[in-house]
C-alpha cells in the first residue's frame, strides 16, 4: 500500500520477513542483559501493535461471535433464552456464567475488541505523528557527491558561484519548492502533499475507528410492529426489540411518538411478476417531542423518517386479523387486531396466535393462518395473491392454561399448548363476520375483519456521519499519496579548474511509484542551465566526473553518452 | 535494522487495516439502506419487551428525588386522570399490560396491597400500555383490581417520564411521594412483601 513512509526505506536495510520486530528487540535486549520492566512493556506493546496480533484478534473476534449466533441472546430474544433454560436446565446456568446469553456484552468479548482497537490505534497514532513531523521537515542538506544520485547533471557557466546558486534557487522558488541553503549548495524539496495524504489517511483511519466506537457506545437499534391506527412512543417499554449501545440509557432516547394511520401496498396484477410488491407506503403522524406539533410523513422503502437524528425505516408489513371473543360467562374479553406473521411471500399466507388469558371459566387460545386471497388447491387452503381479495382465517381452538399467569415471559407469536387441550372444532375457513362457537359453553370467537401492520426499524447511530466523512477522507488521502510524489533537487556550485563555475545538479524521488520525475528533472535542469547561462552539454556532463574524486558517476559504461536530438543537458540515470 | 523491520511489518499491517476500514465503510454504506428489503424477510420481534428474571429496585433518598412529570389521560373506564390531583398522597404507579406474563403474576399482590393501604394514604394507579381496552378490562375483572388505570396505548405516560425515571420494562412500578417526587422505582415483577416494605418506607419519610 502506498501509505508507507519512504524515509525509512532511504535509511537503508532491506525489510526482512518473518519474526515480528519486537521479538528481535527482546532478544537483543536480553543478550545485553538489560531486560527490565520497561523492555518487557515495550516488547508487549510492539507485539500488541504488530500486524500478526491484529489479525489474530480479528480472527478471535469472528470466532467469539459464533456463540452469539448459535445461542439465544437475552437482548434479542429473551423468550428464547427462557425456553433454553427450560430445555437445558443443567447447561444453561453454566453458559450464563460465561455470558453465553449475552455474548456481545460479555467481558471476554469486550476484551477482544478493546485489544483490537488498542492494537489499531497503537499502530496508526505513532505513524500519524511521524508523518506530521515529516511533512513539516526542512529539506536535507545537499549530499557531497551529487553524481551518485539517481538523476544528476552538471552545467558549466562563466557566472560567479554565488550568482549561479542564486539563479538556481530562483528556479526552485518559482516552482514552489521548499528551499534550504548552505555554503555553496541549495537543497529543494517538493511534494509534501504526499505526506499530507498519508497523514490524512492515517488520521481518517483513526476517525473511522472512533466513529464505529461512537455508534457502538451511544447508538441504538430497535424494532416496533405497528398496526394501523395504533401509536407508540420511542421508549424502551414500547419497543419490541431494543438493542442499546453500551452507554445508552433509557433517558437518552429521543422522545418522539409515531402513529400509523394507514398502510398501503400494491402488487403486480398480472404477468410473470404477478404478486410481486410494486409499492409500499405507510402514512405516519408523528410528534418529535412530548406535546409538540404533530406532523405527517409518508414512510416508504428507502425513504426513512428522520427525527432528531434517529432514522425510522419501513422494514416489513403484514396483516392483523381482528377478533372478538366472548367467554363462557358472557363477557366480551377480547376485541383487537392480532398481527400475523407472513410465512410465505407470494400469497402472504400469515400465521399467528390469539391468546385470551382473561376468558372464564377457562383460558382460550387459537392458532392458525390468515389467507389474504384464499383458494382451495386440491383440498388444501392456500393464498393465491398477497392483497386481501378474499380474506379467510382458519383457526385451531384450545382451552386450558396458557402459562401466562406463572410470570414466565413468552412470545406473543407462540402458543404454549402443553397445558391446553385442543377442542373439537373444525378449523374451517372463516369469512369476515363469521364465528366459531366453542363447545361446553366456553365462548365464541368472531373474525371481524383485518387491518394491516407495518414493521418499523428505529436506528440511531451518531457515528454514521463521522464514519462517512472519515471514509471519504481516507480515500482522499490515499489518492493524494498515490498521485503526489515527494522529490528532492540539489545544487552544488564549485570553481572549475580552468576558471568559471560548475553547477552540479542532483535529483531524487522518494517513491518508486509512477514515473514522470525523469521529465521533470530534465526540465528543471534545462531551466537552471538557462538561468545560470550554462554552456554546452557534453562538456557539462563530463566535468563533474573529473571533479568528483574517486567516483566515475556519469562516466560508467552503459550510460548514455549523448542524447539524440542534441539535448543541451546530459543526464545520467542510474538504477533504482 | 529492527526499526526498519518493525516499520515494514507495520506497513503491511496498515494495508490490512486500510482494507478493513474500507470494508467497514462499505458495510456501513450497505446497512444505511437497510430499508430496501421490505417483504423479503419480515424481521418482526419474537416478543414484547419485558423483564425476564431481572429485577431491580431503586430507592431515592428524600433529598434527591426527581419531580414526577405532570401526566394525565383517559382511564380504561373513560374517566379523566391527572397525577397532580394526587398530591398529598403516596402514589403507586404501575405500568402493565394484560398480555404480559410477569404483570399477571404480580397482579394479585398489587390488588391486595391496594386494599391493604387506605386510599387516603396511598393511591394505586395503573398505566396500561400496548394493550386493548377490552382485554385490559377483562384483566382487571380477573384479578379484582379496583384502582384506575390510564388507557395509555400510545405509551405517552411512559414517555413523559423519559427524562427522569423511565419505566425500563413492563412491568415497572414507580412510587411517588406526597410532594409529587419519584421516591422509588421497581423494574420487574413486584412481590407483596417487597412492595409493602417500599411503600412503608416512602410513607415514613417526612416529605
Amino acid at each position: 500500500m502506498t501509505a508507507s513512509v519512504q524515509s525509512q526505506g532511504s535509511q537503508g536495510g532491506v525489510p526482512d520477513e518473518g519474526q515480528g520486530g519486537g521479538t528481535r528487540d527482546a532478544r537483543s535486549a536480553a543478550a545485553s542483559g538489560k531486560f527490565g520492566v520497561i523492555a518487557w512493556l515495550r516488547w508487549g506493546w510492539r507485539q500488541l501493535t504488530s500486524m500478526r496480533t491484529a489479525l489474530v484478534l480479528l480472527f478471535l473476534l469472528a470466532l467469539a461471535s459464533i456463540p452469539g449466533s448459535v445461542l439465544p441472546q437475552q437482548g434479542i430474544d429473551p423468550a428464547a433464552v427462557s425456553r433454553y433454560y427450560a430445555q437445558h436446565p443443567a447447561l444453561a446456568p453454566v453458559l450464563a456464567k460465561f455470558s453465553g446469553f449475552d455474548v456481545f456484552g460479555a467481558p471476554w468479548f469486550a476484551a477482544i475488541y478493546l485489544l483490537l482497537f488498542t492494537s489499531l490505534a497503537g499502530c496508526v497514532l505513532p505513524r500519524a505523528l511521524r508523518l506530521a513531523k515529516s511533512a513539516r521537515q526542512a529539506p536535507p542538506a545537499t549530499p557531497r557527491h551529487l553524481g551518485r544520485l539517481p538523476y544528476s547533471a552538471a552545467v558549466r557557466t562563466t557566472a560567479g558561484p554565488g550568482q549561479a546558486l542564486e539563479s538556481a534557487a530562483g528556479v526552485f522558488a518559482r516552482r514552489r519548492f521548499r528551499l534550504r541553503t548552505g555554503d555553496g549548495w541549495v537543497s529543494a524539496e517538493k511534494g509534501y502533499l504526499h505526506e499530507v495524504g498519508n497523514l490524512l489517511f492515517h488520521v481518517a483511519l483513526l476517525g473511522l475507528l472512533a466513529s464505529v466506537a461512537l455508534g457502538g457506545l451511544f447508538g441504538y437499534k430497535a424494532n416496533r410492529l405497528l398496526v394501523e391506527g395504533d401509536s407508540f412512543a420511542n421508549t424502551p417499554t414500547a419497543l419490541d426489540v431494543f438493542r442499546p449501545g453500551r452507554l445508552v440509557a433509557a433517558t437518552d432516547l429521543q422522545p418522539f411518538s409515531v402513529t400509523l394511520r394507514r398502510f398501503t401496498a400494491s402488487y403486480v396484477q398480472s404477468g410473470p411478476e404477478r404478486g410481486q410488491p410494486s409499492w409500499f407506503s405507510a402514512a405516519l403522524r408523528y410528534t418529535a417531542q412530548v406535546g409538540g406539533p404533530a406532523r405527517s410523513y409518508d414512510l416508504r422503502v428507502n425513504h426513512p423518517l428522520n427525527v432528531d437524528g434517529v432514522q425510522v425505516f419501513l422494514i416489513g408489513h403484514g396483516y392483523a386479523p381482528v377478533f372478538k371473543v366472548t367467554d363462557g360467562t358472557g363477557h366480551l374479553v377480547f376485541d383487537q387486531a392480532v398481527p400475523f406473521i407472513p410465512v410465505e411471500q407470494s400469497g402472504l399466507t400469515s400465521a399467528g396466535v390469539v391468546k385470551v388469558p382473561d376468558a372464564s371459566p377457562q383460558q382460550l387460545g387459537f392458532a392458525g393462518v390468515f389467507l389474504p386471497t384464499a383458494v382451495d388447491v386440491g383440498g388444501r387452503l392456500a393464498s393465491a395473491f398477497p392483497a386481501a381479495v378474499f380474506p379467510r382465517v382458519s383457526l385451531v381452538s384450545y382451552a386450558g392454561d396458557l402459562g401466562l399467569n406463572s410470570g414466565q415471559p413468552q412470545s406473543v407469536y407462540d402458543l404454549d399448548t402443553r397445558h391446553m387441550h385442543r377442542m373439537p372444532v373444525s378449523p374451517a375457513p372463516l369469512a369476515p363476520g363469521q364465528s366459531i362457537t366453542l363447545p361446553h359453553g366456553l365462548g365464541k370467537l368472531t373474525f371481524v375483519g383485518y387491518r394491516q401492520w407495518a414493521s418499523l426499524a428505529i436506528t440511531y447511530d451518531p457515528g454514521q456521519l463521522p464514519a462517512l466523512i472519515s471514509a471519504l477522507a481516507a480515500l482522499a488521502g490515499l489518492i493524494l499519496s498515490f498521485l503526489v510524489r515527494r522529490r528532492r533537487m540539489f545544487v552544488r556550485v564549485g570553481a572549475a579548474p580552468d576558471g568559471g563555475t560548475v553547477v552540479e545538479l542532483g535529483g531524487l524521488t522518494r517513491s518508486d511509484a509512477a514515473g514522470g520525475f525523469e521529465a521533470e528533472f530534465a526540465e528543471l535542469a534545462g531551466e537552471i542551465r538557462k538561468a545560470v547561462g550554462g554552456s554546452a552539454a557534453a562538456e557539462a556532463r563530463r566535468q563533474p566526473a573529473s571533479l568528483v574524486a574517486g567516483t566515475a558517476a556519469g562516466a560508467r559504461p552503459g550510460d548514455p553518452v549523448e542524447e539524440p536530438g542534441g539535448e543541451d543537458v546530459a543526464m545520467a540515470r542510474k538504477g533504482e | 535494522m529492527t526499526r526498519v523491520k518493525s516499520s515494514a511489518s507495520r506497513t503491511a499491517w496498515l494495508a490490512s487495516a486500510g482494507r478493513a476500514a474500507l470494508l467497514a465503510a462499505a458495510v456501513l454504506g450497505v446497512t444505511s439502506c437497510s430499508g430496501g428489503a421490505i417483504g423479503q424477510d419480515t424481521p418482526v420481534s419474537d416478543g414484547q419487551s419485558f423483564v425476564s428474571g431481572s429485577y431491580s429496585s431503586t430507592f431515592y433518598a428524600a433529598g434527591s428525588r426527581p419531580a414526577a412529570p405532570e401526566v394525565g389521560g383517559e382511564t380504561l373506564t373513560g374517566q379523566h386522570f391527572s397525577l397532580a390531583g394526587y398530591r398529598g398522597r403516596v402514589v403507586v404507579l404501575n405500568f402493565w399490560g394484560s398480555w404480559c406474563a410477569p404483570c399477571r403474576s404480580e397482579a394479585p399482590a398489587l390488588a391486595a396491597l391496594s386494599q391493604h393501604f387506605g386510599s387516603d394514604q396511598v393511591s394505586f394507579v395503573g398505566d396500561d400500555v400496548h394493550d386493548s381496552v377490552i382485554a385490559a378490562q377483562a384483566f382487571e375483572r380477573t384479578f379484582g383490581i379496583s384502582y384506575p388505570s390510564v388507557n395509555d396505548q400510545g405509551e405517552q405516560v411512559a414517555l413523559a417520564f423519559h427524562s427522569t425515571v423511565p419505566p425500563d420494562a413492563i412491568p415497572s412500578t414507580l412510587l411517588i411521594d406526597r410532594s409529587g417526587r419519584i421516591a422509588a422505582r421497581v423494574v420487574g415483577e413486584v412481590s407483596y412483601s417487597g412492595l409493602r416494605a417500599l411503600i412503608a418506607q416512602v410513607l415514613a419519610g417526612k416529605s
